[in-house]
């Protein structure tokens, strides 16, 4: 027997088997492996063997001979029916001698379906929009993307193939629609969605970076609020924003709100020795239907307090020595009252000292009439007695 | 008694003294005078605002747009950075033949309006005039930098509008387009004030 293994016809046969074997797995893995070819889910595919006539074939998935539902065609051709993900794979076929004859890599999927396109607007000069497929497809895909309107030319939409969206660069923002038209494409078909677009009502800045919020020294009920456009909003004069600042006190469930033009802005109500959060947001000052920024994160502050040394602790802010750095006064309005809780102990001195300015107008301006009806009213019995005793004088018998 | 009155008028006029710097602090600041630019954009946020009041009240909103008026301005060439080398003259001198367009064509709709009982004429006739009085004052500024006047283009109005219908369609399309123009126009005005002041 082991004369016999070693004999120099056994050695040529094994070395013959095993190169043919070695050949042909190579084959299927690289140069075989003619091409992909791409079938619909659902429906039936067929693969032909190639270009070869040779009947009858053997067909195999991964080298194995199970294969799922499909039937030979005459021709030698691979119908595989109703396929479904688990078809996929790379299909050999083999001549009864078991000589590959042609491969195959199938790949399973759907044509591409309409996108569902939104659309962002930063600023005048940017738009980005992104969609979502309806139709997960299981292929790859292509994106041709391009911003265009009526009677203007269609500009390119830059696509970003893995976050699944395009920009363009300062488009012609001033027209009433636009259309961004989106083509994805994949092996077994395309599809191309228009999205109607309103760009001066979809404008929406991003929210104000670098804010700040300080106190301001020797002022227990001002807070100042500094912060930088939006970098993505293009810094020209012609691109004014409007910034709303919004604050309460910690606890409170209203807010009050300032608006400004320019930072910094300056709030002069906040509460006296309480922790405040602050936040703010930017608008197009021009266009009134374009969106609001989200608003920028929320600050913590506390407006300055007195460390007192005596035991009076002044009570009135020292207004009038102050030199105001600034040129513009923000408005200042109030959604709703605090919380009872947390009154504004100035504005309540305001109104206390209005209600008695009420009261000593309503005291006055009565007594005064009273005062001015008794002068009268004496003056006119002063003048009734000198009458009635001139009278008495006369029918005195003389 | 009289020593009451004393005090009761002494008493009311401390309070009147009181109130003065209240009063005082209520009369105007004076404030630097506006500039011709100024009011050429101010008239222009007021047009922007009075075709936005038409638009909501009495405009027939329809996603489809007829593009009935093929004569308005051009505004598919303008974009943003644009803003960043607008020429004085010949912008000026463009937005005057703009304006001057759409006067035309807003003078066509008030016509029409009027045929068909159209509620919004008042404010489209306020809205006219308005127009009126902003391509005068940006023609006196015209005059004043020596920027040549350009002549407008023929408007090409639709001839016959049957139905009301195509009376708002027709508005709607007008005042969007006129909306955009005046966005554009007041951003335009705003950026070319420092040039003007450069060459006055």
């Amino acid at each position: 027997m082991l004369g016999f293994l070693s004999s120099p016809v056994c050695l040529t046969v094994i070395w013959f088997l095993s190169w043919s074997l070695h050949h042909s797995c190579a084959q299927i893995s690289t140069d075989e492996v003619s091409g992909v070819h791409y079938g619909h889910l659902g429906k039936n595919v067929t693969l032909a063997c190639g270009k070869s006539q040779r009947i009858p074939v053997v067909w195999h998935l991964n080298r194995s001979s199970v294969l799922p539902w499909h039937k030979v065609a005459s021709d030698g051709a691979l119908v595989l029916l109703r396929v479904d993900h688990s078809a996929q794979g790379i299909y050999s076929c083999y001549d009864n001698r078991g000589l590959l004859l042609h491969s195959t890599k199938l790949r399973m999927g759907y044509p591409p379906g309409l996108l569902s396109i939104s659309c962002q607007v930063p600023s005048h000069a940017h738009v980005r929009c992104s969609w979502v497929e309806s139709i997960k497809t299981f292929l790859p895909v292509q994106y041709n993307a391009s911003l265009g309107g009526i009677g203007q030319d269609w500009k390119p939409c830059v696509v970003d193939v893995s976050r699944k969206h395009c920009d363009v660069y300062d488009p012609p923002f001033w027209q009433t629609i636009h259309t961004l038209r989106v083509t994805v494409t994949n092996a077994l078909g395309s599809e191309t969605t228009d999205a109607r677009l309103k760009l001066h009502e979809l404008l929406k800045p991003d929210p104000p970076e670098s804010v700040l919020v300080k106190e301001i020294e020797g002022y227990p009920r001002r807070l100042m609020v500094l912060w930088k456009s939006p970098p993505s909003w293009p810094l020209h004069d012609s691109f004014p924003l409007l910034f709303q600042i919004r604050y309460r006190p910690v606890g409170s469930v209203y807010w009050s709100e300032i608006f400004s033009e320019h930072s910094p802005a300056v709030v002069f109500d906040a509460l006296a020795g309480h922790l405040h959060q602050v936040q703010i947001r930017a608008h197009d000052e021009v266009n009134t239907e374009s969106q609001w920024s989200e608003w920028s994160p929320m600050l913590l502050i506390q407006p300055w307090t007195a460390v007192y040394t005596t035991t009076d602790p002044p009570t009135e802010e020292p207004f009038q020595d102050y030199d105001f750095p600034f040129n513009e006064k923000p408005e200042t309005s109030t959604e709703k009252s605090h919380n009872p809780a947390l009154v504004d102990v100035g504005n309540l001195v305001l109104v206390i000292l209005l209600v008695l300015f009420s009261v000593v107008i309503l005291i006055t301006v009565p007594s005064l009439i009273y005062v001015l009806w008794v002068r009268q009213r004496r003056r006119d019995h002063g003048t009734k007695q000198e009458l009635t005793s001139m009278v008495k004088m006369k029918s005195m018998p003389i | 008694p009289a020593v009451l009155l004393d005090s009761s008028s002494s008493l009311l006029f401390s309070l009147l003294l009181a109130q003065l710097p209240v009063f005082t602090s209520a009369s105007p600041v004076p404030q630097r005078r506006p500039t011709d630019m100024d009011k050429l954009s101010n008239q222009t946020k007021n047009l922007m605002k009075l075709t936005q009041e038409l638009l909501r009240e009495h405009a027939f909103d329809s996603d489809v747009e007829p593009h009935r008026f093929r004569s308005l301005p051009e505004m598919s060439n303008r974009s943003a950075n644009d803003f960043n080398n607008l020429e004085l003259k010949p912008t000026l001198s463009q937005l005057h033949a703009d304006l001057k367009l759409y006067e035309h064509h807003f003078e066509w709709l008030n016509k029409v309006s009027k045929k068909h009982h159209h509620p919004g004429v008042p404010k489209l006739v306020e809205m006219i005039r308005e127009m009126k009085s902003l391509i005068s004052l940006l023609h006196r500024q015209m005059q004043r930098v020596e920027a040549p006047r350009v002549a407008p283009a023929t408007p090409s109005l639709p001839p016959h509008l049957p139905y009301q219908f195509d009376v708002l369609q027709s508005s709607h399309e007008l005042l969007q387009h006129f909306k955009l123009f005046c966005d554009w126009a007041y951003r335009a005005f705003i950026s070319l004030k420092p040039k003007v002041t450069a060459v006055q």
